[in-house]
């Protein structure tokens, strides 16, 4: 399968006349970002884009009759990535999942509070279109699962994994709005996978470790759903072997669930969801 | 106190003398022909000293200029000075204030600036704005005027001039419109199909669009190839620094383009409209209707950075930057797509059965109301998704991060905020003149007038001069019109009291009801219309003209001059279609201006017993709508039928074999858009038939069908593949099935 990819990729840059090669760096995180910055860059005869997310590096095959690097990195920017010629609309920057949202080289803070303006609002539209939200139970046992986190418990810990992904498997998908729903479809074989793997142990150190993907995911569906009472998205810059690892809380003060009482108040609130 | 008069009469005498030593300021300008390419594609567009726009001329307040103009063309031409008072004579619109500049003439155009501000100048000769002939016109102010405002009028301005461009030839394009051809349509990705409805989930709204007669709704009509800014897609001025703050001044030279002007580094503050100040006032984005002007003072907020201006056409198709400082370049996010079908059903709101619009009692004016918001998704969010898109994840990303921009804090700029840093109110205790006009049109056949009426159909306005002309405007049609009066700046009485702003253009959106009020002041003619190009081609026009004025020594006979500017937008439009099938020929040729129409239509077989018919109209269209057509025919056809005779469904009896007979007759369209065509003969046969034939399935496969009570009927599909060309197939009762290739032009 991967060598039938790379023939074909290689078919498709033989196509290309003119072909001039470039390779320049790309600001981005994951293989999502890598989707995205090909899909943006790539185009049928003109040009073909190859990221790497491990150094950042693009290599860019075009069409120098046809087209030129600035254009690709322009329509690249324009979908969120800066390179060194041109910076990402904030906009479009802030509303990259999160996953993608790697470190810019310039203060992005403003725009953090502006997307959770907007999140507000799409809230308060789907109030109207929902009475109870149907992803609460899913909710309510992250949140469980966390608190068992701060208090390196790891048999709750576990028994809490196996409450939250009965949860999941009960969600009625088509109570939710299409907005969610497009959502939930994508990361739910992830939610499950995690779940699965932490309920599968009580050892909080590995629990932890699937923690912080679930936490994404989580982040990712519950910005977008209806909340009674704001949510805290959290940060501790030193969990995950100093990588730095989100969750997601009810309670403002910071309460780490990677650490427990070691280093119960490291980390920040980097947004707050409001209802 | 001898000496004390003797002084006061020496300053003025000083004074005297330096403003009889006024600076003449002199250009010369040639126009040439030229070839661009903008799009990849060699064209003829016209240049003015070799370039295009037309170079930026800068004058002071007080300066005398002349301005040379030599035309190089092999067609005339004319300048004319958006926004500026000068003597009638000067104003530049051929056939009402002079003569058009004939190939190898020179004229020179002079006139004292009284005013300053940020205007532009373009040609007033039939469609050369759309292919060059635009340039920006900066009126500085005085050093030592009054209302010189520190930290605006003394900062670094950079004059910008908004375009399009266009392959098509302009005269095509006009053309085009005249004929609801949907070829912008299929281009734009705008044809608004049933399959399109289906998918948007707005079936019903397209059905109801349709039976209101209504053809696919835009926010503009032509499709253009780029977008320009002083001539270029994307250009930059790296001379900026951080922390500076630069003045644009903004001209939209666009035939008929509103642009959307967005900038990448924070908010603009519009300081001027049409050349006079207003208050500064911050905003996020604003649009800038076609022929208006805007000064804005943007900052450059970070070093090494450039931060993008963005100019956004209304119907989203494009855009053209310019960056502004050195370094990387910060891009503006680009404005999504509009949702058509979500401003379809707005329309369907709005408009009554009979073609007329209804506001609903929402009282609409000063662009305070933008009822187009429906359809912009940054501010009303995304249509709902379908479920069928789910199969693509990443297609599904980029749709919930759409919906997630969704903003109502953003700050569009309206004319109710803009508001005069002096009083503007006219002379007191002169007459009042009140006058109202309706603007009215007919997007099917491209008809645009004010009070149902078009330029060639009506006299010159009489006004006096000493009295205050107060015009009432009410948009009654489905697009958004640039009013503009040449001459005279006018009072926007917007609800800013004593400190209304002052403009010569106004936009008028669809359902909006305006009231400006000017001093007439001035002598001569002066043209007011539409500054859409193709609207003003189509007869959007009026002229205001002096009671009383001198005569003017550029035009010696004005009545004749006047009925040679009234044919100018009444222009008999040709269209020609034939298809080429296996069963036969089949088409048609036409020739309409406002009212009239001649066409003829014919069906050839290529044998005797498949016949040969042909059908000549000549009709007039009558009332607002134009839906009924009145006309006399003439028939011919021969059909070998061996004697057989054919019956209508009257009883009628009907020999193919020859028949040559006039008839009278009329065609009225139903809701959906149906044609229903009643006719007489002269042998005394009555025929009726219903016909539809641009049934839009797809972005480019039309359906047509047609049945009459000569129990004859037809059907067929047509598939758009050029501009000049569709691939088609149908069926005839008299002819049967046939394959062929469309040509139209």
């Amino acid at each position: 399968m991967m060598a039938l990819l790379v023939l074909s990729i290689t078919a498709c840059n033989a196509q290309l006349k003119n072909q001039n090669t470039e390779t320049v760096k790309i600001y981005g995180n994951c293989g999502m970002c890598k989707s995205t910055i090909e899909k943006a860059g790539n185009i049928k005869k003109q040009s073909v884009v190859d990221w790497n997310k491990e150094t950042k590096i693009a290599t860019i095959l075009y069409d120098s009759l046809k087209t030129s690097k600035d254009e690709i990195l322009k329509r690249i920017a324009l979908a969120g990535y800066d390179s060194d010629s041109f910076l990402a609309p904030d906009d479009t920057y802030s509303n990259l999942p999160n996953c993608c949202q790697y470190e810019r080289a310039k203060e992005v803070s403003s725009t953090m509070v502006m997307s959770t303006n907007n999140h507000s609002q799409h809230s308060n539209e789907m109030t109207e279109m929902q009475d109870e939200n149907p992803l609460s139970a899913v909710f309510d046992n992250y949140f469980a699962l966390k608190n068992s986190l701060v208090k390196t418990d790891g048999t709750t810990a576990s028994t809490s994994a196996k409450n939250l992904s009965t949860a999941l498997n009960e969600v009625k998908m088509a109570n939710l709005s299409n907005e969610v729903h497009m959502v939930w479809m994508k990361i739910l074989d992830n939610l499950k996978t995690d779940t699965q793997k932490i309920s599968d142990t009580k050892e909080t150190s590995q629990q932890r470790q699937y923690f912080n993907s679930l936490s994404k995911k989580m982040y990712d569906v519950i910005k977008i759903s209806k909340q009674e009472t704001p949510t805290y998205y959290q940060f501790c810059p030193m969990a995950n072997d100093g990588k730095g690892a989100n969750w997601l809380s009810k309670e403002e003060t910071i309460k780490n669930p990677y650490y427990g009482s070691k280093m119960l108040s490291c980390g920040k609130t980097v947004e707050t969801i409001n209802k | 106190m001898k000496n004390n008069r003797f002084i006061i009469i020496i300053l003025l005498l000083f004074i005297a003398s330096k403003v009889s030593a006024q600076n003449i300021v002199k250009y010369e300008l040639t126009v040439t022909d030229t070839i661009v390419n903008y799009s990849g594609k060699e064209k003829r567009a016209i240049a003015v000293n070799g370039q295009i726009p037309m170079p930026t001329l800068t004058f002071t307040e007080g300066d005398i200029a002349e301005i040379i103009v030599h035309n190089k063309l092999k067609e005339s031409t004319s300048l004319h000075w958006h926004g500026l008072f000068l003597p009638n004579k000067e104003d530049g619109v051929p056939y009402l204030t002079q003569m058009p500049i004939e190939p190898n003439e020179t004229f020179t155009y002079s006139f004292p600036i009284i005013q300053n501000g940020t205007h532009w100048y373009h040609s007033h000769s039939g469609l050369q704005e759309q292919i060059g002939m635009y340039g920006s016109l900066v009126l500085l102010k005085k050093k030592d005027d009054p209302t010189f405002r520190k930290g605006i009028d003394d900062l670094p301005a950079v004059p910008i001039i908004l375009s399009e461009w266009t392959d098509i030839k302009p005269e095509n394009v006009h053309r085009m419109l005249a004929n609801a051809n949907d070829w912008a349509g299929i281009k734009k990705g705008t044809t608004q199909s049933y399959s399109d409805a289906i998918k948007a989930g707005h079936f019903k709204t397209k059905l109801e669009n349709e039976w209101k007669r209504m053809l696919a709704m835009d926010v503009s009509d032509v499709y253009y190839d780029k977008f320009l800014i002083n001539g270029k897609n994307e250009s930059q001025l790296s001379q900026f620094k951080a922390g500076d703050k630069v003045r644009l001044r903004v001209s939209n030279g666009g035939a008929s383009s509103y642009f959307w002007l967005n900038y990448a580094g924070g908010k603009m503050t519009v300081v001027a409209n049409d050349g006079n100040d207003v208050e500064p006032i911050e905003v996020d984005r604003l649009i800038i209707g076609v022929s208006e002007t805007y000064d804005v003072v943007v900052t450059i907020p970070n070093e090494d950075i450039a931060y993008e201006f963005l100019a956004t056409p209304e119907d989203r198709t494009g855009s053209a930057s310019i960056y502004l400082g050195n370094g990387k370049i910060q891009l503006k996010s680009r404005m999504p797509k509009l949702n058509y079908f979500e401003g379809m059903k707005m329309m369907n709101d709005m408009m009554n059965m009979d073609g007329t619009m209804d506001d609903m009692g929402m009282d609409m004016s000063y662009q305070q109301m933008d009822m187009n918001t429906v359809m912009y998704p940054e501010i009303s969010g995304n249509p709902k998704m379908k479920m069928d898109d789910e199969m693509d994840m990443d297609d599904k990303m980029d749709h919930s991060n759409h919906s997630m921009n969704a903003n109502q804090d953003i700050v569009t700029l309206n004319y109710g905020m803009l508001k005069a840093p002096q009083p503007t109110t006219l002379q007191k205790d002169a007459p009042v003149r009140e006058l109202r006009f309706e603007l009215t049109g007919n997007m099917n056949r491209y008809v645009w007038s004010m009070d149902n009426k078009v330029l060639s159909e009506v006299d010159k306005i009489l006004i006096k001069k000493g009295e205050n002309v107060r015009i009432t405007l009410y948009n009654n049609s489905m697009m958004r019109h640039p009013m503009h009066l040449h001459g005279h700046d006018f009072r926007v009485l917007n609800g800013q009291g004593e400190y209304a702003p002052m403009m010569n253009v106004i936009d008028i959106m669809p359902m909006e009801t305006d009231t400006i009020e000017f001093e007439a002041n001035m002598d001569g003619d002066w043209f007011f219309h539409c500054h859409i190009l193709y609207h003003m081609m189509a007869g959007m026009n009026r002229v205001f003209s002096y009671e009383n004025s001198k005569p003017n020594p550029y035009l010696p006979n004005k009545e004749w001059a006047y009925k040679k500017l009234q044919s100018e937008s009444n222009k008999f439009h040709f269209m020609a279609e034939n298809d080429f099938a296996t069963n036969g020929n089949d088409g048609m040729v036409m020739l309409q201006n406002t009212r009239w129409s001649f066409g003829t239509e014919w069906r050839l077989g290529y044998h005797d017993e498949h016949g040969y018919e042909t059908e000549t109209h000549i009709g007039r269209y009558i009332g607002k709508n134009q839906w009924f057509i009145p006309f006399v025919g003439f028939d011919w056809r021969y059909r070998e039928q061996n004697g057989e005779v054919e019956k209508n469904i009257f009883g009628q009896t009907n020999t193919k074999d020859q028949r040559a007979v006039l008839s009278l007759g009329a065609e009225y369209t139903l809701p959906m858009l149906v044609k229903l065509q009643g006719e007489i003969f002269t042998d005394g046969n009555v025929r009726f038939q219903l016909m539809r034939e641009d049934i839009p399935i797809s972005s480019r496969l039309r359906w047509a069908f047609m049945v009459n009570t000569d129990k004859e009927y037809m059907t067929g599909f047509k598939y758009i593949v050029t501009r000049h060309l569709g691939i088609s197939s149908h069926y005839d009762s008299d002819m049967g099935i046939g394959f062929g290739a469309t040509l139209n032009y």
